[in-house]
């Protein structure tokens, strides 16, 4: 019997503790306002901010396209050595020309040279800018495990998807205009 | 964070490589719970492998069925190695309910089976809590500790050690519930295991950003995790002669 309330005791203890410890760390502005906005490579917060080179030698800030609402930009990352990425970087070329001026196409690449990406790029009639990562810096910063990823960024520079694995024509101009619309 | 292991022109990601370590690592354990708990190990190893591949096939079927307008003209991209999108919520159901049925087939007794397969689900648990860390992914929230650590340019709790911490916590009760000193009923490392990992849970959840909310901004994740505290106590509290009886239906 004394045993029987001793576990009664401590559960409804554990319950009790277990219970107010939610409600003491719950989200406060959850349902009642914008949550507030951190960086990270995921949805919801703000994508982490970057500077690269296209194979041209220009020079490329994420922040410069999305800064006081500007332009919406899709991130892609690949690599010229992976077959899906290849498939849909036609796709990436027919949208950079059809939104030109309203939605920014980057491809970044993963770990490869200035020259490979170039000799790619020129062998493909690719030219949306192809920004260079050799040391794999931007890569590492959005965590890219997998090829090819696309990252959707609104025009406030928030990541709004994230698309692991090849991308089609259809799906890739729905996600672009559901941007331009936000 | 260290997503890739830069092997001079070779670029390994972390993630999966953590995933493989473990996977052998639990089965590892599994093996190991058996002999500890005298039981025969190869019906178990069994089942936790076959529960480890399809939750592995699961949760690849399950992300590109929820993801198909993307493969649907590439069906190459479904078995390309790089591009490994997965469902985490598929996988435990499907790797699940291969176990229970996997185990019905053996005719494997309920609690015991739990005893030696709960070390090897906490490792596997505390695996993707180190994978998540490596990668970056199920990061914690702002914090000005001296604990906290630099991710994506600003200081955040370092949740996913926090997480493993849990783990380890979890598997030092089991390993005292199988010790001589303290061995008891069947079910009760199990339950003792859960309990104690659920509570951890329970505790640092508060710390991460990535949890679902409810709508009143409630951590899901903490919600479940009272639930399996207090389901685990209510079970350890109930006479070993109730519980046995359960599993037989008697």
């Amino acid at each position: 019997m004394r045993e029987r309330l001793e576990w009664i005791t401590l559960i409804g203890l554990v319950g009790l503790l277990g219970a107010g410890w939610i409600y003491i760390s719950r989200e406060t502005n959850a349902g009642v306002g914008p949550t507030p906005l951190t960086t990270a490579p995921y949805v919801g917060n703000l994508a982490p901010d970057f500077t690269l080179q296209t194979v041209d030698g220009q020079s490329i800030t994420l922040s410069d396209y999305v800064a006081g609402g500007g332009t919406p930009v899709v991130l892609n990352f690949w690599a010229t050595w992976c077959p899906p990425c290849r498939v849909e970087m036609p796709y990436f070329e027919n949208v950079n020309g059809l939104y030109d001026g309203q939605v920014a196409v980057l491809g970044l690449n993963q770990a490869e040279s200035a020259a490979t990406i170039a000799g790619y790029a020129r062998d493909h009639n690719l030219t949306y800018p192809l920004l260079v990562d050799q040391d794999m810096r931007v890569n590492n910063l959005y965590g890219i495990l997998n090829l090819p990823t696309t990252i959707f960024i609104d025009r406030n520079g928030i990541v709004r998807e994230v698309l692991i694995g090849t991308i089609n024509q259809g799906v890739l101009v729905d996600r672009i205009e559901e941007l331009m619309g936000e | 964070m260290l997503p890739y292991l830069n092997l001079g022109p070779i670029g390994l990601p972390t993630a999966p490589l953590v995933y493989l370590f473990g996977m052998w690592l639990a089965l590892y354990a599994v093996d190991r719970a058996a002999r500890r708990q005298g039981q025969e190990p190869e019906p178990l190893y069994a089942l936790a492998s076959a529960a480890l591949l399809a939750g592995f096939v699961g949760a690849r079927l399950t992300f590109v069925l929820v993801h198909w307008s993307s493969f649907d003209d590439n069906l190459l991209g479904i078995i390309w190695p790089l591009t490994s999108g997965y469902s985490a919520g598929g996988g435990v159901l499907i790797g699940a309910a291969t176990a229970f049925f996997y185990g019905r087939w053996r005719r494997l007794s309920l609690w015991p089976t739990l005893d030696v397969l709960v070390p090897g689900l906490i490792v596997f648990l505390m695996a993707v809590s180190l994978a998540d860390f490596l990668g970056g992914a199920g990061y914690g929230s702002l914090t000005s500790m001296p604990w906290g650590i630099n991710q994506f340019g600003v200081r955040r709790h370092a949740v996913q050690l926090y997480e493993m911490g849990a783990g380890l916590a979890a598997l030092g009760a089991w390993w005292t519930a199988t010790s001589p000193r303290y061995r008891g009923a069947n079910g009760r490392p199990f339950l003792l295991a859960v309990v104690v990992y659920s509570a951890g849970r329970l505790f640092v959840d508060a710390f991460k950003e990535t949890t679902p909310l409810t709508t009143s901004g409630i951590h899901v994740v903490q919600v479940v995790a009272l639930v399996l505290t207090l389901l685990g106590l209510v079970m350890l509290a109930r006479p070993v002669e109730e519980r046995a009886a359960s599993q037989t239906g008697e």
